[in-house]
């Protein structure tokens, strides 16, 4: 049946296509201006400094316009190219499907557009991407984004995880985090026995912190959890708010044990801040 | 008092207790709600461990609305009616007659009430009604029958416009009670009158006995209206009635044949009365408009008096002594007469014979004498039968006297002149008794000459004016029905003042209201029914069974011969007026009823009333009420969604402003309502016809124009306002004058148009009494012709004169240069008709005639349209070419 439904879904992903790449790369782009004035090096292709020439050197990388200007002889030097890999991944389950409010993304196409915006940073300084699941393929260039997307959104929920992560990768995980702490972090160590080191980002809908309901509701869960029947929300709030903040302290625990880093975003805050964390925290120290 | 009529229906509110524990043990359904987040929800320790249980207030409303459901379906009737005892048949006996027709409502009611009750005791009915139905069927009794099948027929009962017939009535019952020999307890609604057969009505009620209920409407008088006396200026109606205890009032009014009234009178009934007069007061022209009269708060056919050519039309006949020169002006016979009589009578020439040919209540003689033979047998029979004769005296009526002459005449007189010593003689004021009496005698009206009566004994009775000195001025004498009245002057001002005077006016209407009127055409013609009175005294086509009528005659009212118009057909036919009041006796009450009867009043509607609806109705209330109290409580029911049901409930339709947004997209013409549908239709056709010539000949694009109500619709988006001026329009209200000025004050333009300029001068008149009206607020500045040199003239064509649909008027702009609004004048008033002439239809074929005409008229008007939108749009942009030559030649230099 899913075998059946692809094209038509592979469609519809393309149709969502060039607008999501197009807001990736907006928000990308806001935060590579954000970050403007680091001492970043550029792709491996670009100018990193001019040095005096010294015996030894090719002659070929010697840069004859600018030791035309002076009597000295400079040698053009690139920045340094080793280009790390990161892999990408976003929680493809049921539960990412949601959203509050008719005003609010799905965590779902939240994370899409993260992604996607942390890959168009990451292709424009040079690393390869990759995606877990999916397409293994590992994409260069600023110009691979548009193939990554469609990687992305082609991608099927079923697919076992490529765990055959190079070494010294970085990996990036978004979603939602609300399976029990134990498969977390059964997850989580079998990356980090690689060693793979690697950010953790929580999406989440406001309504699930803040469990903004009243009155008797009967809860379902959306990956097949038993139904359950709250009589008054209002009552169970504060109960709520610490169950949840144990929960996040479980997986931030967890996360500094391995050397990994752990965020947390809101659907209804602007991505450029948790971008821009991410973003950060992947950059070399 | 509360009854039930399903009263086992009841047996379900022990139930209610149950129902009680069930919504107790029954939480309320949840609310179903995804959640990611479930798995943090599992097994949250609860702090309230109350079982979700549905709030008492909830309960109470529940169980509240479940007992209204079972109250209402049981059908409880509050005071039930009917105490009309007994077992057996119900009979309704109704009397629907003339006499009913006031109270029919409450009749009816209480009849239906009765019939309810036997309905629910399952009691069979039946139903007699004693005046003759349509077509003059006699009454019969109709039933049994199951009291729910009688029950249609009973509303649709009407009263008729004639009286019952009792005794026919009581023969029905004979023949019913044969048939039917069970037991009937009676209910008897009656009018309470004898009619004319005070004993058919006595047996009625020994025949319907012993169980006999007796409604009768005692507290209020049946009255019949007669018809009116004439007298004089005066209509004297009379008003009979039932005697009553109380002493009431009765309004008569006078209507118009368009239902307008035209006068009202009073009628004060002393207690007991059985007889009052009311006196109109009317002038005469008002009077013969007098269409019917009718009592204010009555609404049966004996309230109702219909007022036929009788009451009304005076033809006065002219006979002047010789035919030539009697229209001459000034000096002429008939000169004088025809102008003081022509607004208030109707006047007929021709010889004796002529005249007398058809009804005529008046005949003027003027100084002619009548010659023997068949033409004074012919005027003497006028008189006797009731003619009024009026003869003015003459030199040749001095010379041959003759017998149709109220005094004998003895010699001619001349006062004054050169060969008398006499001075001319002034009028006595007129002595009591005469129909002058209350004139007022103008100083100046003098005599000169006069024709002097014999002495007689019988002389000073037959005296209506007198000179100064004594002789009489005017004389008249009754002979037979009629009367002869002889002014003792000439109908011209050869001998006297007195036709010159306004006093002549006076007098000849009096005598001719004098006189009696015009029975109308006398013969065998039948007169067909035209226009009946039903039972409520309203106008309706005549019932099928109204007959024609001999001409002549006494009328019976009866159900051939129903109460109203009968007539020949046709717009000049005669028309004859067959009231209830004319034929009827005055109304009496019948003998009481035998021993042992049951009496009831007909004063007010039964207070029997059907509850269930309204419990039904209250329980359905609850039950949304919870709806919502159900959906709030499950959360499901959001602030916002609860405004708008709110708002769904009382929401008033707002004045919708999505014009707004299609008027600011794009440019184009506005015009003001006026609030008479065919104008504001022309306009928006001219507005239309003129958009799509700008549109054609020049670069400005105007979309449809649109109406604008000012102080409603936001103006700002119009360059161009057109108003037309009603010529009844109203004063603008404040909002719509503070709308206007802001628009004028922002550059826009009004253009105002009063329709009744130059060639359309009188087309709309009062249009600039209305201007002036509707411009009172409105912050118009100087205003002067427009000039040659204006940018109006030459914005976009060259143009000598700017015409509309008329052409000629002047049209005006502000004077002054106002620097603000680059000198733009915010208005242009004129009274050319411009949107007349613009207008075009559907086809594009132009709707309205120029005048005085041509296609150059049609053109220029265009035009001037065309330089109108320029000069609203560019404002005066094109008035640089005015500076054209004094550039040239600077560039020149």
């Amino acid at each position: 049946m899913a075998e059946a439904a692809t094209p038509a879904r592979a469609e519809a992903a393309a149709a969502r296509l060039p607008p999501l790449v197009v807001a990736a790369e907006r928000i990308a782009a806001t935060v590579m201006q954000g970050v403007h004035g680091r001492r970043r090096s550029g792709h491996g292709d670009a100018f990193w400094q001019f040095r005096p020439y010294t015996a030894g050197d090719a002659a070929s990388s010697v840069d004859w316009r600018q030791s035309a200007k002076a009597d000295r002889l400079f040698v053009r030097e690139t920045e340094w190219e080793a280009a790390q890999t990161v892999l990408l991944w976003r929680d493809p389950s049921a539960s990412m499907q949601w959203r509050s409010g008719r005003d609010l993304e799905t965590k779902a196409d939240r994370a899409d557009l993260l992604l996607l915006a942390l890959a168009s940073l990451l292709l424009r300084g040079g690393e390869r991407v990759r995606l877990v699941q999916g397409d293994r393929r590992a994409f260069m260039g600023r110009a691979a984004l548009p193939a990554l997307a469609m990687a992305l959104l082609r991608g099927k929920a079923e697919e076992q995880p490529d765990l055959s992560v190079p070494r010294h990768a970085r990996l990036v995980m978004i979603g939602d985090f609300l399976q029990p702490i134990p498969e977390i972090q059964a997850a989580l160590s079998s990356f980090a026995a690689r060693p793979v080191r690697g950010q953790m980002l929580q999406v989440m809908d406001p309504a699930e912190e803040t469990l903004p309901y009243a009155g008797r509701i009967r809860f379902d869960g959306l990956e097949g959890e038993a139904p359950l029947l709250i009589p008054r929300v209002e009552t169970i709030r504060p109960l709520y708010a610490e169950r949840l903040a144990a929960h996040r302290a479980g997986i931030a625990t967890m996360a500094r044990a391995a050397g990994w880093g752990f965020s947390t975003h809101r659907t209804d805050h602007p991505p450029h801040a948790a971008l821009l964390a991410l973003w950060l925290a992947l950059a070399p120290q | 008092m509360i009854s039930f009529a399903a009263p086992w229906l009841l047996l379900a509110l022990p139930a209610l207790p149950l129902l009680w524990w069930l919504l107790r043990v029954t939480p309320p359904q949840p609310r179903r709600m995804d959640f990611p987040a479930a798995m943090l929800l599992r097994d949250l320790p609860l702090a309230e461990e109350t079982p979700a249980r549905t709030p008492w207030w909830v309960l109470l409303m529940r169980i509240l609305a479940a007992a209204l459901l079972i109250l209402g379906l049981a059908r409880p009737v509050l005071g039930p009616g009917g105490d009309a005892g007994g077992a057996g048949t119900l009979l309704l006996v109704v009397d629907d007659g003339w006499a009913s027709g006031p109270d029919w409502p409450l009749r009816i009611a209480i009849a239906q009430a009765e019939l309810d009750r036997a309905g629910r005791e399952g009691r069979p009915a039946a139903l007699l009604t004693t005046a003759p139905g349509e077509g003059a069927a006699p009454p019969r009794v109709i039933g049994p029958m199951p009291a729910g099948d009688l029950a249609p027929r009973l509303a649709a009962l009407r009263p008729r416009a004639w009286p019952p017939e009792r005794a026919a009535a009581l023969a029905a019952l004979e023949a019913w009670t044969r048939n039917e020999p069970g037991r009937f307890s009676a209910l008897y609604l009656s009018d309470g009158l004898a009619h004319h057969d005070g004993v058919a009505a006595e047996a009625l009620m020994a025949r319907l006995g012993p169980n006999l209920t007796l409604a009768r409407a005692e507290e209020r008088p049946v009255r019949l209206l007669t018809p009116p006396r004439a007298e004089g200026d005066r209509l004297i109606a009379t008003l009979r009635q039932s005697p009553v205890l109380l002493p009431g009032e009765a309004n008569l009014i006078a209507r118009a044949q368009d239902g307008r009234a035209l006068a009202r009178a009073s009628f004060a009934l002393g207690a007991g009365a059985t007889e009052a007069q009311a006196v109109l007061e009317l002038p005469t022209e008002i009077r013969n408009r007098v269409h019917r009269l009718d009592l204010a708060e009555e609404n049966g056919p004996g309230a109702v008096v219909l007022l036929d050519e009788r009451f009304r039309r005076r033809p006065v006949g002219l006979l002047p002594g010789a035919e030539q020169g009697a229209d001459a002006p000034l000096i002429g016979d008939l000169f004088y007469l025809e102008r003081a009589l022509n607004p208030f009578a109707e006047l007929r020439r021709g010889d004796v014979e002529r005249l007398l040919a058809r009804p005529i209540s008046v005949l003027i003689l003027a100084d002619r004498p009548v010659a023997d033979g068949p033409e004074l047998a012919a005027l003497t029979r006028f008189v006797q039968q009731g003619g009024l004769l009026i003869r003015f005296a003459g030199a040749r009526l001095a010379e041959r006297p003759d017998p149709l002459l109220p005094v004998q005449l003895r010699a001619e007189r001349q006062l004054g002149g050169s060969l008398s010593w006499e001075q001319p003689q002034r009028l006595a004021p007129f002595p009591e008794g005469s129909p002058f009496a209350g004139l007022a005698v103008p100083a100046e009206v003098t005599v000169e000459r006069q024709v002097l009566a014999e002495p007689s004994p019988r002389l000073a009775e037959r005296v209506w004016a007198r000179l100064a000195d004594g002789t009489p001025l005017v004389t008249a004498e009754t002979r037979g029905a009629g009367r002869i009245v002889l002014f003792h002057v000439t109908a011209t001002a050869e001998w006297s003042d007195l036709p010159l005077s306004g006093l002549f006016v006076q007098m000849l209407r009096r005598l001719v209201a004098l006189s009696g009127g015009v029975a109308g055409t006398e013969g065998e013609a039948m007169l067909a029914p035209l226009e009946a009175l039903d039972g409520f005294g309203r106008a309706v086509p005549p019932p099928p069974g109204a007959q024609p009528l001999p001409a002549a005659g006494e009328v019976v009212i009866s159900a051939r011969h129903p109460p109203g118009w009968y007539g020949t057909a046709g717009g000049e036919g005669y028309r004859r007026a067959v009231n209830l009041g004319e034929t009827l006796p005055a109304p009496t009450l019948h003998a009481q009823p035998p021993a042992g009867t049951t009496l009831r009043t007909i004063a007010t509607i039964p207070a029997e009333r059907d509850l269930g609806p309204w419990l039904l109705a209250a329980a359905l209330l609850i039950l949304a009420a919870d709806l919502l109290v159900s959906l709030r409580l499950r959360g499901l029911l959001l602030p916002a969604r609860a405004a708008a049901l709110a708002l769904l409930l009382v929401s008033t339709p707002a004045f919708a402003q999505e014009q707004d947004g299609q008027s600011a997209l794009v440019t184009r013409l506005g015009y003001v309502l006026t609030g008479d549908a065919a104008l504001d239709e022309t306009v928006r056709q001219g507005l239309v016809g003129l958009s799509d010539f700008v549109n054609r000949r020049t670069a400005a694009t105007l979309a449809e124009p649109m109406s604008v109500t000012p102080g409603r619709d936001d103006l700002s988006f119009y360059p161009l306002l057109y108003f037309a001026v009603r010529p009844d329009a109203p004063a603008l209200d404040p909002a719509a004058t503070a709308a206007l000025n802001g628009f004028m004050r922002n550059g826009g333009i009004i253009l105002f148009d009063t329709r009744d300029e130059g060639s359309g001068e009188g087309f709309a008149p009062g249009a600039r009494q209305a201007l002036r009206r509707v411009t009172q607020g409105l912050a118009i500045p100087p205003l002067m012709p427009v000039p040659e040199e204006h940018v109006l003239r030459r914005a976009f064509y060259l143009l000598a004169e700017l015409p509309g649909r008329f052409a000629g008027g002047t049209v005006w702009v502000s004077r002054e240069q106002d620097r603000a609004n680059d000198s733009v004048s915010p208005v242009v008033i004129g009274g050319h008709d411009w949107a007349g002439a613009w207008a075009v239809d559907a086809r594009g074929q132009n709707l309205h005639a120029a005048v005085p005409g041509g296609a150059r008229q049609r053109i220029l008007a265009y035009r001037f349209g065309a330089n109108l939108v320029m000069y609203a749009l560019t404002g005066n942009y094109k008035g640089d070419q005015v500076h054209v030559p004094a550039i040239l030649e600077r560039l020149g230099n």
